[in-house]
């Protein structure tokens, strides 16, 4: 299980920068971002190096944030692995709410972080498991790569 | 329980004629002796003679905060100053107070109805009353006390402020009746909490609250902190002072004691009487007074008038927990919005005080209120289909409450302005 860290932004200029600097004023090493936006508002949604402190920082500053579970898995990086992983998440009737890459520097296969519903995750990660070219990663691992 | 059942409980057609005997001989008097009064008349050209039914008060002039001050101090007193034998006056935020005169008469009548106020709150010959409502110029000391003499309680003159005082008081003494503002009361019971004193060791049993406007939520937050039943008061020194009107036990609205005052709710921007039950700014009118007998005051204060008959056996009409202040009132595409009918809405759907701002733009010909709150962790959720419901959520329950459509628009915690008075609260870029 990986641990997001979910922001709530104003949609406006410089709110961003905002959380930003922040995370980069405490040494706080972001691994990968996304960002979801509605009209006047947006959540984003971020992969830290270091989550608990990231999360002390963000609400020393009165940055609404909450930890969202969601799960990483690492593909091929060519046609079809990507599809490999929706393939079998479909087939086991679980819907996907959102999914962004992750942005990985020691290996050249792609890693999707995905978002499913929180009581179908344990199932999710059963189906997940028994697909034969998808690593499921922990927190650890995924840190690492 | 009641002071003087026969007034309390008089059948309303009686009533009513009281009423109309006693309104006819007020009109009378501040006609001759108020030349105000009198000015008023003449130039919408009405007679006292044409008061004739209390259905003809609706013709009478109102009466302003501003009007007693351009009077400022004594203008409005209809008897010779060797009458006075009390004056007291209302803070005043701009400028200079509001003067009230009573004479032994109206001292009399405020004793007697604010020990028929302490009676329908639970209040007895056995009660030990700890006022700690200010004595001084503010009605609110001597109102309270005066109306326990009246009924034969003991009286704790201790004023306020003070805590430690008041607690050791409350504990040696055996106070029965706690009288304070209902934010004192809350301070008091957290002041009490951090004493480790449990409330229950105390013989305090009930609460009478007023000189502020306090929700249900702070009612029922007293009430389980002090252990006690809170009780709500009404009262304004331009008409008397505490004791205007009560919540008996029912503690649904306040009984308003008409055989001294008569109620009207109306619209404050029209100035047109509304029917029962509409909410709208509340005018009072004395009939009783001899010191300053008031026409049609325009108290500012928001509610509405509850003709239906109460569980108790009072007669007198009922107003509703206060709402507002019609200062504070905006008007949006003709709908009269308060700023504390938002707040409810929030509170009801946050469960936490929010912190919130109204804004009021026009854009063309056609007004838009958008309202923008500060989220809270609480409420924040990691799917912006969720804070698009919670969105939706608010715009509905303003709609169906209040009846106009609003913007509602999630910001950042600490990003909304703060301020002590509520003009903050409020931002009209309208430009008319």
């Amino acid at each position: 299980m990986i641990r997001q860290v979910s922001i709530f932004i104003e949609n406006q200029e410089g709110r961003l920068n905002n959380v930003l600097k922040i995370l980069a004023e405490n040494k706080i090493n972001i691994r990968s971002l996304n960002i979801a936006d509605a009209t006047d508002f947006g959540i984003v949604r971020l992969i830290l190096q270091e989550t608990e402190k990231g999360i002390e920082v963000l609400k020393k500053n009165d940055i609404i944030t909450t930890v969202t579970p969601v799960l990483a898995a690492e593909v091929a990086d060519d046609p079809g692995g990507l599809s490999r992983l929706v393939d079998a998440l479909t087939q086991a009737k679980i819907n996907i709410i959102y999914a962004y890459s992750f942005l990985p520097k020691k290996t050249d296969n792609a890693i999707i972080i995905i978002r499913v519903e929180d009581e179908v995750q344990q199932k999710a990660i059963e189906t997940l498991e028994k697909v034969a070219q998808i690593n499921l990663l922990d927190r650890e691992t995924l840190l690492l790569k | 329980m009641y002071w003087n059942k026969s007034y309390e409980c008089m059948p309303r057609e009686n009533l009513q004629e009281l009423q109309l005997e006693r309104l006819k001989r007020m009109v009378n008097r501040i006609y001759h002796d108020v030349p105000f009064y009198r000015n008023k008349f003449q130039e919408i050209g009405l007679m006292p003679e044409d008061v004739k039914s209390l259905d003809d008060l609706k013709k009478l002039p109102f009466t302003t905060k501003v009007d007693l001050r351009d009077n400022y101090p004594y203008g409005l007193f209809t008897v010779p100053m060797e009458q006075i034998v009390r004056i007291h006056a209302s803070s005043g935020t701009t400028g200079k107070p509001t003067v009230v005169g009573y004479t032994r008469n109206d001292i009399s009548m405020w004793s007697e109805l604010m020990a028929r106020s302490l009676v329908a709150a639970g209040a007895g010959p056995h009660s030990v009353i700890q006022n700690a409502y200010g004595y001084g110029l503010f009605t609110g000391g001597l109102g309270v006390h005066y109306g326990a003499e009246r009924l034969g309680a003991s009286i704790i003159p201790i004023s306020g402020g003070n805590t430690a005082k008041q607690i050791m008081i409350m504990q040696d003494f055996g106070s029965t009746i706690l009288t304070c503002t209902p934010s004192y009361a809350i301070y008091l019971a957290e002041v009490l909490a951090e004493s480790g004193i449990d409330p229950a060791s105390l013989k305090i049993r009930a609460g009478i609250f007023g000189a502020e406007p306090w929700s249900e939520n702070i009612r029922k937050e007293i009430e389980k902190k002090l252990k006690i039943k809170a009780f709500d008061i009404y009262g304004l020194s331009e008409i008397m002072g505490p004791g205007v009107a009560i919540e008996c036990e029912a503690q649904d609205g306040l009984h308003v004691w008409e055989d001294h005052f008569i109620p009207e709710i109306i619209d404050p921007v029209t100035l047109e009487v509304l029917p029962y039950g509409e909410q709208g700014e509340l005018v009072i009118t004395t009939i009783t007074k001899e010191g300053i007998p008031i026409l049609r005051y325009r108290t500012r204060d928001i509610t509405t008038i509850k003709p239906e008959p109460c569980a108790c056996g009072r007669t007198h009409l009922r107003i509703s927990r206060l709402q507002g202040r019609s200062d504070d009132m905006l008007i949006i595409r003709g709908v009269n919005v308060f700023p504390t009918q938002i707040e409810s809405v929030l509170l009801e759907i946050g469960e936490v005080e929010p912190h919130y701002q109204l804004v009021v733009r026009r854009d063309g010909s056609l007004d838009t209120l958008e309202i923008k709150v500060e989220l809270s962790e609480a409420l924040f959720s990691d799917r912006i289909s969720n804070l698009e419901n919670l969105e939706k959520r608010i715009r509905d329950r303003i709609q169906s409450i209040i009846g106009v459509s609003a913007k509602v628009s999630l910001v950042e915690p600490k990003s909304l302005p703060r301020s002590e008075g509520k003009s903050q609260r409020v931002v009209d870029l309208r430009k008319i």
